[in-house]
Protein backbone atom coordinates (compact mmCIF):
# COMPACT_ATOMS: atom_id res chain seq x y z
CA UNK A 1 0.00 0.00 0.00
CA UNK A 2 1.42 3.27 -1.04
CA UNK A 3 2.04 5.22 1.93
CA UNK A 4 -0.35 9.12 2.14
CA UNK A 5 0.97 12.23 1.85
CA UNK A 6 0.74 13.60 5.48
CA UNK A 7 -1.96 16.28 4.62
CA UNK A 8 -4.31 13.88 3.78
CA UNK A 9 -6.63 11.25 6.27
CA UNK A 10 -3.55 9.61 8.45
CA UNK A 11 -3.11 5.96 8.63
CA UNK A 12 -3.95 3.90 12.00
CA UNK A 13 -0.21 3.59 12.45
CA UNK A 14 0.09 7.78 12.26
CA UNK A 15 -2.17 8.27 15.30
CA UNK A 16 0.25 5.41 17.10
CA UNK A 17 3.17 7.50 16.50
CA UNK A 18 1.35 10.35 18.89
CA UNK A 19 1.42 7.77 21.78
CA UNK A 20 5.46 7.59 21.36
CA UNK A 21 6.83 8.34 24.68
CA UNK A 22 3.53 8.22 26.48
CA UNK A 23 1.71 5.48 28.83
CA UNK A 24 0.07 2.81 26.78
CA UNK A 25 -2.15 -0.11 26.83
CA UNK A 26 -1.71 -3.27 25.21
CA UNK A 27 -4.06 -6.04 24.57
CA UNK A 28 -2.09 -9.28 23.68
CA UNK A 29 -3.39 -12.82 22.62
CA UNK A 30 -3.18 -15.50 25.16
CA UNK A 31 -5.40 -13.19 27.78
CA UNK A 32 -1.91 -11.03 28.06
CA UNK A 33 -2.54 -7.01 29.22
CA UNK A 34 0.59 -4.82 28.78
CA UNK A 35 0.92 -1.00 30.45
CA UNK A 36 4.00 0.59 29.84
CA UNK A 37 5.77 3.49 27.95
CA UNK A 38 5.81 2.99 24.12
CA UNK A 39 9.80 4.09 23.41
CA UNK A 40 9.34 2.64 19.78
CA UNK A 41 7.26 0.19 17.42
CA UNK A 42 7.13 -0.60 13.59
CA UNK A 43 4.12 -1.23 10.93
CA UNK A 44 4.51 -4.96 12.59
CA UNK A 45 3.39 -3.97 16.14
CA UNK A 46 6.57 -5.11 17.16
CA UNK A 47 7.32 -2.39 20.34
CA UNK A 48 9.78 -1.48 23.01
CA UNK A 49 8.00 -0.72 26.21
CA UNK A 50 9.23 0.79 29.45
CA UNK A 51 8.33 0.46 32.70
CA UNK A 52 5.84 -2.17 32.17
CA UNK A 53 3.21 -3.84 34.03
CA UNK A 54 1.93 -7.35 32.57
CA UNK A 55 -1.52 -9.05 33.49
CA UNK A 56 -2.10 -12.99 32.90
CA UNK A 57 -6.03 -13.42 33.36
CA UNK A 58 -6.78 -16.91 33.53
CA UNK A 59 -10.26 -18.75 34.31
CA UNK A 60 -10.53 -21.65 36.59
CA UNK A 61 -13.78 -23.37 36.26
CA UNK A 62 -15.07 -25.30 39.29
CA UNK A 63 -16.03 -28.92 38.57
CA UNK A 64 -18.36 -29.39 40.76
CA UNK A 65 -20.51 -25.90 40.90
CA UNK A 66 -19.32 -24.66 37.22
CA UNK A 67 -18.21 -21.86 38.79
CA UNK A 68 -15.68 -19.40 36.66
CA UNK A 69 -13.34 -17.93 39.41
CA UNK A 70 -10.95 -15.40 37.03
CA UNK A 71 -7.41 -15.11 38.07
CA UNK A 72 -4.79 -12.52 37.34
CA UNK A 73 -1.23 -13.06 37.54
CA UNK A 74 0.88 -9.30 37.50
CA UNK A 75 4.65 -8.96 36.93
CA UNK A 76 6.91 -5.45 36.30
CA UNK A 77 9.13 -5.53 33.33
CA UNK A 78 11.62 -2.76 33.36
CA UNK A 79 12.10 -3.08 29.51
CA UNK A 80 10.48 -5.04 27.22
CA UNK A 81 10.88 -6.22 23.37
CA UNK A 82 7.18 -6.97 22.02
CA UNK A 83 6.59 -8.98 19.33
CA UNK A 84 3.92 -7.33 16.75
CA UNK A 85 2.13 -10.87 16.09
CA UNK A 86 1.16 -11.23 19.51
CA UNK A 87 -0.61 -7.61 19.53
CA UNK A 88 -4.55 -7.36 19.33
CA UNK A 89 -5.04 -4.16 20.66
CA UNK A 90 -3.24 -0.66 21.08
CA UNK A 91 -4.79 2.51 23.39
CA UNK A 92 -4.25 5.03 25.91
CA UNK A 93 -4.54 3.86 28.94
CA UNK A 94 -7.96 4.21 30.35
CA UNK A 95 -8.89 7.56 30.73
CA UNK A 96 -11.66 10.05 29.80
CA UNK A 97 -10.88 11.58 26.69
CA UNK B 1 -23.87 5.80 0.44
CA UNK B 2 -23.69 6.14 -3.48
CA UNK B 3 -23.67 2.09 -5.24
CA UNK B 4 -21.66 3.44 -8.26
CA UNK B 5 -18.76 1.33 -8.98
CA UNK B 6 -15.88 2.53 -7.12
CA UNK B 7 -11.79 1.39 -6.32
CA UNK B 8 -11.97 -0.49 -2.97
CA UNK B 9 -10.16 2.29 -1.64
CA UNK B 10 -12.06 5.30 -2.30
CA UNK B 11 -14.82 2.99 -0.96
CA UNK B 12 -12.46 3.19 2.73
CA UNK B 13 -12.06 6.76 2.41
CA UNK B 14 -15.92 6.86 2.02
CA UNK B 15 -16.37 5.10 5.35
CA UNK B 16 -14.36 6.71 7.61
CA UNK B 17 -16.75 8.33 10.20
CA UNK B 18 -19.08 6.16 10.34
CA UNK B 19 -20.10 3.74 13.42
CA UNK B 20 -18.49 0.41 13.12
CA UNK B 21 -18.85 -3.10 15.07
CA UNK B 22 -15.24 -5.00 14.85
CA UNK B 23 -15.59 -8.60 15.42
CA UNK B 24 -12.63 -10.45 16.35
CA UNK B 25 -12.55 -14.43 16.04
CA UNK B 26 -11.96 -14.56 19.79
CA UNK B 27 -15.33 -13.23 20.24
CA UNK B 28 -14.54 -9.42 21.42
CA UNK B 29 -17.17 -6.62 19.74
CA UNK B 30 -15.38 -3.32 19.53
CA UNK B 31 -17.91 -0.68 18.44
CA UNK B 32 -17.48 3.01 18.10
CA UNK B 33 -16.41 5.24 15.06
CA UNK B 34 -14.43 4.53 12.39
CA UNK B 35 -11.49 6.87 12.66
CA UNK B 36 -9.08 5.76 10.15
CA UNK B 37 -8.44 2.21 8.13
CA UNK B 38 -5.30 1.15 6.01
CA UNK B 39 -4.34 -1.51 3.28
CA UNK B 40 -3.15 -3.72 5.99
CA UNK B 41 -6.78 -3.79 8.03
CA UNK B 42 -4.21 -1.88 10.90
CA UNK B 43 -7.59 -0.28 12.04
CA UNK B 44 -8.34 2.99 14.11
CA UNK B 45 -11.94 3.73 16.04
CA UNK B 46 -12.54 6.41 18.28
CA UNK B 47 -15.00 6.42 21.55
CA UNK B 48 -14.72 2.46 21.73
CA UNK B 49 -16.14 -0.16 23.95
CA UNK B 50 -15.44 -3.39 23.81
CA UNK B 51 -18.18 -6.00 24.82
CA UNK B 52 -17.08 -9.45 25.64
CA UNK B 53 -20.73 -11.27 25.77
CA UNK B 54 -21.74 -8.00 28.30
CA UNK B 55 -19.97 -4.94 28.48
CA UNK B 56 -16.43 -5.43 29.54
CA UNK B 57 -14.42 -2.30 29.08
CA UNK B 58 -15.13 1.31 27.66
CA UNK B 59 -11.55 2.60 26.02
CA UNK B 60 -12.51 6.15 25.21
CA UNK B 61 -10.30 8.30 22.51
CA UNK B 62 -8.46 6.07 19.92
CA UNK B 63 -8.31 2.40 20.04
CA UNK B 64 -6.28 0.51 17.33
CA UNK B 65 -6.88 -2.92 15.93
CA UNK B 66 -3.75 -4.73 14.49
CA UNK B 67 -4.62 -6.02 10.78
CA UNK B 68 -3.29 -8.68 9.04
CA UNK B 69 0.20 -8.06 8.49
CA UNK B 70 0.97 -11.59 7.48
CA UNK B 71 1.98 -11.39 3.85
CA UNK B 72 1.85 -15.47 3.67
CA UNK B 73 -2.35 -14.61 3.44
CA UNK B 74 -3.07 -16.34 6.71
CA UNK B 75 -4.90 -13.61 8.86
CA UNK B 76 -3.71 -13.16 12.36
CA UNK B 77 -6.88 -12.23 13.59
CA UNK B 78 -10.39 -12.52 11.46
CA UNK B 79 -12.18 -9.36 12.01
CA UNK B 80 -15.77 -8.99 11.05
CA UNK B 81 -16.06 -5.25 9.99
CA UNK B 82 -20.11 -4.50 10.39
CA UNK B 83 -21.21 -1.03 9.22
CA UNK B 84 -24.63 0.21 10.24
CA UNK B 85 -25.34 3.31 6.66
CA UNK B 86 -28.09 5.51 7.57
CA UNK B 87 -30.68 2.96 8.47
CA UNK B 88 -30.93 1.88 4.63
CA UNK B 89 -28.84 -1.37 5.39
CA UNK B 90 -26.01 -3.01 7.23
CA UNK B 91 -23.30 -4.90 5.79
CA UNK B 92 -20.23 -6.82 6.86
CA UNK B 93 -16.37 -6.70 5.89
CA UNK B 94 -14.46 -9.63 6.33
CA UNK B 95 -11.28 -8.98 6.71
Amino acid sequence: VAPEPTNTVEEPLDLIRLSLDERIYVKMRNDRELRGRLHAYDQHLNMILGDVEETVTTVEIDEETYEELYKSTKRNIPMLFVRGDGVVLVAPPLRVG
Amino acid sequence: MSLRKQTPSDFLKQIIGRPVVVKLNSGVDYRGVLACLDGYMNIAIEQTEEYVNGQLKNKYGDAFLRGNNDLMGKSTTRKTLTLYSDGFFSFKMFL
